[in-house]
């Protein structure tokens, strides 16, 4: 296995970048 | 010290696990849909899901009630839209792997030659063949119309798929790794007016799929039995073997600049 981190790269982010907005949204839901 | 060391630890370990669980989780429904026509809808979702986050942090009151009405109605929607992706991924839960397999350069080597083997066997007893090589795009629409497989690339599996006498010849392989995805796939065929109109469907097919994705497309003529590899739109002169294994080791090998000293 090579490549792990480019391979698929802008899915990659694009989930990431949607995990952190999910979580700081819950999260703030959660504090309310 | 120790304690406020541990607090902090435990503070910072909690967040990070859930966000990488959620990434994992929002990967996988990316990539799932990748290449369908599913993804576009995806997308339009997405869009939604900011504009709504971002209409509560902004305080626009009118526009995220409209907002919040809209999804909960939309999760209905959401279940038959999706309903065909839903089963299949369910059905396919479990079963995949959690990123996609890169091949390491001597299994691509040894996959260029187990192809360029049968390819100039197939030549010579005047067999036709079409095989798409997946790359970047998905080619899961593709896939969907032909009869799946999953068996590993060989000379002698290529050979009988494409025996003339074999229900699976007509149409294309999708290989994908080092597994034969599925046989018998449909694939888009090229309009493109500047190819002369006596060309056979099997051409046109293998430079419609190289004109919608990066797919790379190798197929012998059943008529002239000539070897050749599409690639963006455009087919790639092959002269021999050797020829067509340098081309497949130029487009599957040398993607990887790191790798090339």
């Amino acid at each position: 296995m090579k490549n792990w981190f480019t391979h698929n790269l802008a899915l990659k982010l694009i989930a990431l970048g949607l995990a952190v907005f999910t979580w700081i949204y819950v999260n703030g839901e959660l504090m309310k | 010290m120790f304690f406020d060391l541990w607090w902090l630890l435990k503070s910072a370990i909690k967040p990070s696990f859930e966000i990488i669980v959620l990434w994992i989780v929002f990967y996988q429904i990316l990539v799932f849909f990748e290449g369908t026509r599913a993804f576009h809808v995806l997308k339009g979702i997405i869009y939604l899901l900011l504009a709504f986050l971002a209409s509560q942090l902004l305080g626009f009151d009118t526009l995220n009630w409209l907002l919040t009405k809209f999804f909960g109605i939309s999760i209905i929607a959401l279940l038959v839209i999706f309903q065909q992706e839903l089963r299949q991924g369910l059905a396919r839960l479990g079963q995949q792997h959690l990123f996609n397999p890169i091949l390491e350069e001597a299994e691509m080597v040894a996959l260029i030659e187990e192809m360029t083997a049968a390819i100039y066997k197939l030549s010579r007893k005047k067999n036709g063949c079409l095989m798409a090589i997946e790359r970047e795009t998905k080619l899961k629409t593709y896939i969907e119309s032909g009869l799946l497989l999953d068996s590993k690339v060989s000379s002698e599996m290529l050979q009988s798929i494409f025996n003339a006498t074999s229900p699976l010849h007509d149409g294309g392989v999708v290989i994908r790794g080092e597994r034969i995805v599925a046989a018998a796939c449909l694939f888009p065929l090229s309009e493109n007016p500047n190819f002369s109109k006596i060309v056979g469907t099997r051409h046109r097919a293998a430079l419609g799929l190289t004109e919608q994705t990066d797919a790379i497309v190798i197929m012998v003529s059943e008529e002239t039995c000539e070897v050749s590899v599409a690639v963006e739109g455009r087919f790639l002169p092959v002269v021999n073997e050797e020829r067509l294994v340098s081309i497949l080791k130029d487009l599957l090998i040398t993607v990887n600049p790191k790798k090339k000293k």
